[in-house]
């Protein structure tokens, strides 16, 4: 298992006391973060994305533009066209006439409220089911393995879309807000993940020393679970969430740009891509595009360089380059 | 071996069975009342009423469920139920069709996509994922390395609106026609434009993959230098050549293959987002558009479609991985 034997020599290295300070297990795994380039510049990208995130009302506020709010009067030219980047629409205007810098900034909001906690979800629920299937195996592990096998067979879009309707009452009226359906639909599809993952890491532990004294000295196997293995096989988990999560941006992306996801006026990066598609403007002003184009590709490739650098420090197994 | 394929068999009979139950239960409580869903507009309450009738909509659900798994009533003339051979998925109101003809007429749009993509990304990958591989380090290696990663990064419905702006659009505006920007010409009818049409959905599709292939072969191609026989094969004489791309390659390649069959899975149950964008007429047009109608014996049968599929790819997976090693034959 080379992530825990990764862990463990950071961990000698504690209890060696290298130098003269006994540095804590937190303060070296930081400084081995910080000390990978590829975690600096994804941490980087990514505090830039959130602060945008964050200041979006801000922004939205100081040019005096509402994410939904029309201006076809400013925004437009007298043929109907948008205008291109200007100072007072920094990014240019969509073919409504509306900010497209305040609505990719909303945009970002949007994105990551879905996928984080989709993604948190999943790891959750992937973790505590892999983890039961692969301590108890036998019987218990080939009927979880089999739902595996169905979840992973589903198609993502149509069984999306399937859902999506199961939403809708009678009176055409969505029971819950879809964009609740969309973090639960990405769940559905990205348990498996982690299921099979903590299943694998599982197999390995459960025979090893560890486990074995703890039930020599008479561990529940509830007790071994959390206690015992949960903690060891954690950092993986929470590396590969880091993983998933640009995935699942990528996927909110997609079920918007299908218009099965984020519904319009919310702006979604997705719902944004498909306007600029379907009217065509794109050709002509391809700025309509580039502002969430170029959002979405920062985020999921800060993501991808930040996950990249969490791995090569907790797995040097798979160090690249 | 024999008892392991057997295993598999059962499994994954048992997994498509199931996943036939899931869809008709999502399908049946997620669409209301389908037949005024399916009935063309302005259609009289008779009508709706005979197309219900027709779908057997008001018969129990265990009846109707016991349909599709054996079989049931003909619809319109068309056999229904999956114990027919090709397996009978119903009958498409919208369509006029049989769904089971629908799909199978929408297989080889999706094929020629799904293969023509596999044989692009595979071919590109190995050839990078290796050189990268030998240069390790090198600023070849880095600069092959960043192009993976940004492609990794970009999902494929923006890949795709920009290939069609560049090679579709721009180039057509410049007066160069390389490249339509949709349609399909069936391979029998004219192998060069048929090429011609998908190239550019077959790039879409590659560029998406070659980034995680890349990464993928040459990691597994720097394990697998290290080993002995590597060595052994280097102080024969073994031409350096032949090192990397046969004894290198042969062993590194047993995690491509498993990523590779399920990702040709994902896309043969359908690439939608690929076939939209380019306005190809393959079986994730089908599955969307169905669901967007509300047709759902469609909907069933394409999900069972891609379900199918990507068994049939996991399948075919874990034999040739296992036919690979002959160390799990004995």
């Amino acid at each position: 298992m080379p992530e825990i034997r990764a862990l463990a020599s950071v961990q000698d290295h504690v209890l060696l006391g290298h130098g003269e300070v006994v540095n804590s297990y937190r303060s070296l795994l930081l400084r081995a973060l910080l000390r990978e380039r590829s975690f600096r510049i994804g941490a980087l990208i990514i505090g830039f994305v959130t602060a945008g995130a964050l200041l979006a009302p801000v922004v939205a506020w100081l040019l005096g533009h509402g994410v939904t709010e029309q201006f076809r009067d400013t925004a437009l030219t007298e043929m109907g066209l948008p205008t291109g980047p200007t100072f007072e629409f920094p990014l240019g205007a969509d073919g409504n006439g509306r900010d497209v810098l305040v609505r990719t900034l909303y945009g970002a909001r949007v994105s990551l409220a879905i996928a984080i906690p989709a993604t948190t979800l999943a790891m959750i629920i992937g973790t505590a089911i892999g983890l039961v299937s692969g301590f108890l195996a036998g019987r218990v592990d080939r009927v979880i393995s089999q739902a595996v096998d169905v979840a992973l067979s589903f198609p993502f879009i149509v069984t999306a879309l399937s859902l999506l309707s199961l939403n809708r009452g009678v009176d055409g009226k969505p029971f819950v807000a879809p964009s609740l359906v969309v973090v639960l639909i990405i769940t559905l599809f990205s348990w498996t993940y982690f299921a099979r993952l903590t299943r694998g890491l599982v197999f390995v532990l459960r025979r090893s020393p560890l486990v074995e004294a703890a039930q020599t000295i008479g561990a529940s196997k509830a007790r071994i679970i959390m206690r015992e293995i949960l903690p060891n096989i954690a950092p993986v988990i929470l590396v590969y969430w880091a993983v998933q999560l640009p995935t699942n941006i990528i996927a909110e992306a997609t079920l918007s740009f299908l218009g099965v996801g984020v519904q319009a006026p919310q702006p979604s990066w997705g719902n944004m891509i498909a306007e600029a598609q379907r009217s065509s403007l794109y050709q002509l002003q391809p700025w309509f595009l580039l502002g969430p184009g170029i959002a979405l590709f920062l985020t999921v490739a800060g993501f991808n360089t930040l996950s990249a650098g969490l791995r090569n420090v907790l797995d040097p197994h798979r160090r690249s380059g | 071996m024999i008892r392991h394929t057997g295993g598999l068999i059962f499994r994954a009979l048992s997994t498509l069975l199931i996943v036939l139950v899931i869809a008709f239960f999502i399908t049946r409580i997620a669409y209301r009342n389908p037949a005024a869903m399916l009935a063309p507009r302005n259609a009289s309450q008779q009508a709706i009423d005979a197309i219900a009738h027709a779908l057997r909509l008001n018969e129990p659900w265990y009846l109707q469920l016991w349909y599709y798994l054996y079989r049931g009533p003909d619809i319109q003339g068309a056999p229904m139920g999956i114990a027919h051979w090709p397996p009978a998925l119903g009958y498409s109101f919208r369509k006029q069709t049989p769904v089971t003809d629908l799909i199978l007429s929408k297989v080889p749009v999706t094929l020629s996509l799904a293969l023509g993509a596999v044989v692009i990304w595979m071919t590109l990958s190995i050839l990078l994922g290796v050189i990268a591989a030998r240069r390790q380090g090198s600023w070849l290696d880095r600069l092959i390395s960043g192009f993976a990663y940004a492609s990794l990064s970009v999902p494929t419905f923006l890949s795709g609106i920009l290939i069609s702006y560049f090679l579709f659009f721009q180039l057509s505006n410049h007066g160069v026609f390389w490249f339509p920007s949709s349609g399909y010409v069936p391979l029998t009818k004219d192998p060069f434009e048929w090429a011609r049409h998908l190239a550019l959905p077959w790039l879409t599709l590659a560029l998406a993959e070659i980034g995680i292939f890349q990464q993928l072969i040459r990691a597994s191609m720097l394990e697998v230098l290290g080993e002995d026989y590597i060595r052994t094969a280097r102080a024969k004489g073994v031409p350096e050549w032949r090192v990397y791309y046969d004894h290198a390659l042969k062993a590194a390649l047993n995690p491509v293959i498993t990523l590779g069959g399920l990702e040709l899975a994902v896309i043969m149950g359908g690439a939608i987002v690929t076939e939209t964008i380019f306005g190809l007429d393959g079986v994730g047009r089908l599955a969307i558009n169905s669901a967007l109608e509300g047709d759902f014996p469609v909907v069933i049968g394409t999900t069972i479609f891609a379900a199918a599929s990507f068994v049939f790819c996991t399948f075919a997976v874990d034999i040739t991985t296992r036919w690979r090693d002959p160390a799990s034959l004995s």
